[in-house]
């Protein structure tokens, strides 16, 4: 039997398509099963094909990307009208992505910012022929229409995504794991007593010692596990753009959790130490944390 | 929780305190014991250590309506297990550099310290915190209750 399939693109880079194509020969392995019946990344069809297939007529609908125009959410809500299982994937679908950032500030400052006073902007106008509207905030797709299942990661790895398409495939269990970047980690952790956090860029660190006990933010700890500890295995900080592990309910709040129990500073100075705390501790899944929530609710109310 | 008022009306804050077992919240017991007066806006939570109190706990709290959130425990230094308050120390520096960026008020969580012999500073320490409250306004999850 052939799985009829279908991929959505919403605002994202669409890192997660090339990740599928990094599947290279393995694709072949895959592909004869599949029937596309949408994928605008590799496959000329129109929003009108899609919308014009019977509802639930595919088995299984991908969603990349998160909804920062209408356009976006009607795409959403189309693929989930006509899919019978829909999978969030990638980062961006499952939280709201690095857009998600976007939600410190209410939408006018946002596109005042980009269209109005971008350094290299001469005849500064906002677009408003053929465009469709901007959301007001970055809501995770999975609050906006139900989810079957979530795979995060910027972008999943190719293994991620042959696991998941496999296991959809053969009908075998998939579950995110519990466990953490650090436990696929193979650097050497030592007891954890910080005195000083460094950036990425200053000093060299040690490719064999664990970088966070090196003073190099590194959020290993609070991510789950699916990339194979990419990041710290190339010598760089991981970012956590995977997200949390499923039992964390905001990345941020167990990150800071965690870093208080191992910083041995003065708490001022820790405070200077990281002057975008947003940025740093929900690089891809603000949109999904409580401040956000809260945040979009103060501003509905003005 | 009971309801809270409609704004035009006095507005009375709901606070959520979290008192460790060892110095503030026998510190809020000699404070009720002594008659001692202070606001009922209150609603304590024991933990074991202001060390237990993740960061989380609070961002739920004032995601599900509080008002404020107050975290009292023993002075650095006294705590019944060596450390825990000045981790909470640190992940309190942290989180307010996190909620002014985020745009919410970091007074709506204020970190206190104690001790179980100190009932007055603990019911100044209230009193404190809800007439900050009352300045910033109520949480604005709570419209629509």
């Amino acid at each position: 039997m052939t799985i009829r399939v279908a991929f959505a693109q919403l605002t994202s880079c669409w890192g997660c398509d090339q990740s599928l194509m990094d599947l290279h020969m393995r694709l072949l392995e895959v592909l004869p099963q599949l029937e596309i019946l949408y994928w605008p990344a590799v496959v000329d069809y129109k929003l009108a094909d899609l919308e014009a297939l019977p509802r639930n007529s595919i088995h299984v609908g991908f969603v990349e990307g998160s909804c920062r125009t209408e356009e976006d959410v009607h795409l959403l809500n189309v693929m989930r009208e006509k899919s019978k299982l829909l999978v969030a994937w990638g980062s961006c679908s499952c939280y709201g992505g690095v857009q998600g950032l976007a939600n410190i500030w209410p939408l006018a400052e946002l596109v005042e910012r980009k269209f109005q006073r971008a350094e290299t902007i001469t005849d500064a106008r906002v677009p408003d022929v053929n465009v469709p509207p901007f959301t007001e905030h970055i809501v995770p797709n999975p609050d906006r229409v139900k989810f079957d299942m979530i795979l995060p990661g910027c972008p999943p790895t190719s293994d991620n995504i042959y696991d998941i398409v496999v296991a959809l495939l053969t009908g075998a269990p998939f579950e995110l794991p519990e466990t953490t970047v650090c436990d696929q980690c193979p650097r050497k952790r030592e007891e954890k007593h910080i005195t000083r956090f460094k950036r990425t860029f200053e000093g060299k660190p040690d490719p064999e010692k664990c970088l966070l006990d090196q003073g190099y933010l590194c959020l290993g700890f609070a991510t789950i596990g699916l990339c194979g500890a990419q990041c710290p295995s190339a010598n760089s900080p991981c970012k956590g753009c995977f997200g949390p592990p499923p039992s964390v309910k905001d990345h941020g709040a167990k990150i800071i959790s965690a870093l208080g129990a191992i910083a041995d500073i003065d708490p001022e100075e820790l405070k200077k130490m990281f002057p975008d705390p947003v940025g740093s501790f929900y690089f891809t899944d603000y949109a999904a944390s409580y401040l956000a929530k809260i945040g979009a609710k103060k501003r509905e109310e003005r | 929780m009971t309801k809270s008022r409609r704004r035009g009306e006095s507005f009375e804050p709901r606070i959520v305190a979290f008192c460790c077992n060892w110095c503030s919240y026998a510190g809020a017991d000699l404070a009720g014991t002594s008659r001692m007066q202070m606001p009922p806006n209150v609603r304590i939570i024991r933990v074991n250590c202001t060390g237990r109190v993740d960061p989380l706990f609070i961002l739920e709290a004032l995601y599900q309506g509080a008002d404020g959130v107050l975290i009292s425990g023993c002075h650095p230094g006294d705590c019944h297990y060596t450390s825990g308050n000045i981790k909470m120390r640190a992940r309190y520096a942290l989180l307010q550099n996190l909620l002014e960026q985020a745009g919410i008020d970091p007074r709506r969580v204020h970190l206190q310290w104690a001790s179980a012999a100190e009932g007055d500073v603990f019911a100044e320490g209230v009193s404190m915190m809800v007439e900050r409250i009352k300045k910033i306004g109520p949480n604005p999850m709570r419209e629509g209750e």
